[in-house]
């Protein structure tokens, strides 16, 4: 994570509004050429860091540097490099799609037919060629979502902010924004992606910050956290038997409560012993029709952290 | 969605040359301000509801004073203060809530993420609301050409009216961007707008009343001279030449009230600015009109005239001390001595303006370190 590759790097950043501390202690490290996720439950400081690391609000403590640059020192070399989207959706409502995105360029000093080019480009990127002449007004609250995308990226930013950019999104427009944000991070920009739709992050990043109560909890690789101890759940046809056989082979399981059919959960500490209990189970004749990980990796982490959602 | 931004492999570092000069800024700022300003229907509204009324009351004014002698500039005179008066109503609206509106609609950080400095917010934030404040004048000027069609007056004098229009528009549009910057609620901003525009306008006359028993000088020898009709004198009916008056001349003791210490506290007020800064070229005497045809036809003066003229008097200062010679004339000369004080007016004004703008320039400066209770930056 060397500056010299751009990327964040925010060590000690507390930061208060009057006597609420919004933000505690963060650790935050954001490598260029990978999507790091953002994780935390509601009010845990998410927006707030990314505020911060936008080079809006002043930390009160810590340092930071984003694309190598102190945003204390220099906001104006800060903004040139970060995109932000916001988690509110405020747009000048008057305006076409087109005017947002040009008007935008021309807020970043770029020259009047490349900022044209440019919204176009990513007009047709996020699929809203048809409303390019409409006051985004008429705009859905998805298709607000997938302009303010396209007007984080109007000038080209090395580092991405994302602040809850899948809310709103049909599904389709969520994979988009998948493989969006991937090729961007393979072009080697520096991707933050806030979300609290975790298995949306587990496919795209490549590593996961965890903050609670304005606290950094957490800080893992996807790949980690492939390896840590998940929760499976497995159906069968009849209940019993399956029963019957996790009992005979010593695995303790529970009876899941919170679904609509009856399922077991029990907890695996490796992929490969996961592997060993269905083939048991199989060999064992009982009628298995679902055996599952219980959520993404990132879930199974976020579960595991001594959260609070209140 | 990924074709676009994968044709540009390693274009990381595309946007780093980007700069943004601060006349490029503000011109951005004005343009995004205008376009969504001329779209919405509120303005045209607005702009309808204010043809008609003035209008209204240009046509009410031309039917009263058709008959009156040198109508031509009372009308004028009558449009620029119902213009002023209106414009310090409108231009409240259409600033104070430039600034906290935006941040309340979650626009205003959109803003700030860019180049923009808070600088170029506020001054593009300020000449959009001073050009849609100068629409106004813009559709009063049909009843403007009207009246000076009429005739009566000078080129200087209308000019002089319509430039100081424009700038106390401005200086009202600056004071209301201020306040919005500072204030976080854009309706408290623009109530408060409308109390600061208030207090220029009439808290001035208040505390020059006020302040009117503080200049008071007890038993000061005034001689004074006035004269003498014959009892019996029949005022109904033009007195004729051949009766000699006679003109007594005596001196008493008396109150003397010293306007000359406190007319400078008008001075911010903006019907005294626009009023005072307009040459007048009609008259030497309160209310006479120089006309080289008729010289002794008393023509009345306009509104703004008649304030030009009291400020100017009360500025003179107390004046007991009367003549046989100004006992005959129609009033009193002013004392060449009087000297203009709307150039203070303005400077109050603009330090006032320029206080809040700088107040508020402060509060859109990024990193934010403080924030006002409640708020959320986005």
């Amino acid at each position: 994570m060397n500056n010299e590759y751009g990327g964040i790097v925010a060590t000690g950043i507390a930061r208060s509004f009057g006597t609420v501390a919004a933000i505690r202690h963060i650790d935050f490290a954001a490598p260029p050429g990978e999507v790091t996720a953002l994780i935390g439950p509601n009010g845990s400081g998410k927006t707030t860091l990314l505020l911060i690391l936008a080079s809006l609000l002043a930390p009160d403590t810590g340092t930071l540097t984003v694309g190598g640059v102190d945003p204390l020192r220099d906001a104006a070399a800060v903004r040139r490099t970060v995109g932000w989207m916001p988690d509110t959706l405020g747009v000048w409502e008057s305006l076409t799609a087109t005017e947002i995105l040009t008007t935008m360029g021309s807020l970043y000093g770029m020259p009047s037919d490349r900022r044209r080019e440019r919204a176009a480009e990513l007009l047709a990127a996020v699929r809203l060629e048809e409303f390019a002449d409409k006051p985004a007004r008429v705009l859905s609250r998805g298709q607000q979502q997938r302009l303010s995308l396209a007007r984080a990226l109007i000038h080209d930013p090395a580092v991405l902010l994302l602040d809850e950019p899948a809310s709103g999104l049909d599904p389709g427009s969520r994979v988009e924004l998948r493989a969006t944000l991937r090729s961007l991070a393979d072009q080697g920009k520096t991707v933050v992606v806030s979300s609290h739709v975790l298995s949306e992050l587990d496919e795209i990043a490549d590593r996961a910050v965890f903050i609670n109560r304005g606290e950094s909890v957490k800080n893992q690789t996807l790949d980690e956290a492939g390896t840590q101890i998940r929760r499976y759940y497995i159906q069968a046809d009849p209940m019993e038997p399956l029963a019957e056989a996790l009992t005979s082979h010593g695995v303790t399981f529970e009876v899941r409560g919170d679904s609509r059919r009856a399922e077991y959960q029990v907890m695996m500490s490796s992929t490969d012993q996961a592997a060993w209990l269905l083939r048991t189970l199989i060999l064992a004749d009982v009628a298995i029709t679902a055996f599952a990980p219980a959520g993404g990796a990132l879930e199974e982490t976020y579960m595991s952290l001594d959260t609070d959602r209140q | 969605m990924s074709t676009s931004t994968t044709e540009q492999p390693g274009s990381t570092g595309a946007s780093t040359d980007l700069t943004l000069s601060y006349w490029n800024g503000v011109k951005a700022v004005f343009g995004l301000e205008m376009r969504q300003r001329l779209r919405a229907r509120a303005w045209y509204i607005m702009l309808v509801i204010w043809f008609f009324v003035i209008g209204l009351v240009f046509l009410l004014a031309s039917v009263t004073t058709a008959a009156t002698e040198g109508s031509g500039a009372i009308l004028f005179d009558l449009v620029v203060g119902f213009v002023l008066f209106f414009g310090l109503l409108v231009a409240p609206g259409l600033s104070a809530n430039a600034v906290n509106g935006d941040r309340a609609a979650g626009t205003l950080a959109i803003l700030q993420i860019t180049l923009l400095t808070p600088g170029q917010i506020l001054w593009g934030k300020w000449l959009a609301s001073w050009v849609a404040s100068l629409a106004f004048l813009l559709v009063s000027s049909p009843f403007i050409f009207w009246a000076l069609a009429l005739g009566g007056v000078n080129p200087a004098e209308a000019f002089t009216s319509l430039l100081m229009l424009s700038v106390e528009l401005g200086i009202v549009s600056a004071i209301g961007i201020g306040i919005s910057a500072l204030a976080n609620r854009p309706l408290f901003s623009i109530v408060t707008t409308y109390m600061v525009v208030a207090l220029l306008g009439i808290g001035t006359l208040i505390t020059f009343g006020l302040s009117y028993a503080l200049v008071d000088e007890e038993n000061v020898e005034v001689t004074y001279s006035y004269l003498d009709y014959p009892p019996g004198t029949d005022f109904s009916a033009p007195i004729p030449a051949s009766v000699e008056l006679e003109c007594v001349t005596r001196t008493q003791l008396q109150t003397v009230h010293h306007t000359d210490r406190t007319t400078w506290l008008l001075a911010a007020n903006p019907f005294v600015i626009v009023a005072d800064s307009v040459p007048y070229s009609r008259g030497g005497d309160f209310g006479q009109v120089s006309q080289p045809a008729n010289p002794d036809v008393y023509v009345q003066p306009g509104i703004m005239e008649g304030i030009s003229v009291g400020v100017r008097l009360l500025q003179a200062g107390p004046d007991y001390e009367t003549t046989c010679e100004e006992a005959q004339g129609f009033g009193r000369d002013l004392p060449d001595e009087s000297f203009p004080i709307w150039p203070l007016g303005l400077v109050l004004q603009s330090a006032l303006a320029g206080g809040l703008l700088w107040l508020g320039r402060g509060k859109l400066a990024t990193p934010a370190r403080r924030l006002a209770q409640g708020t959320r930056i986005a």
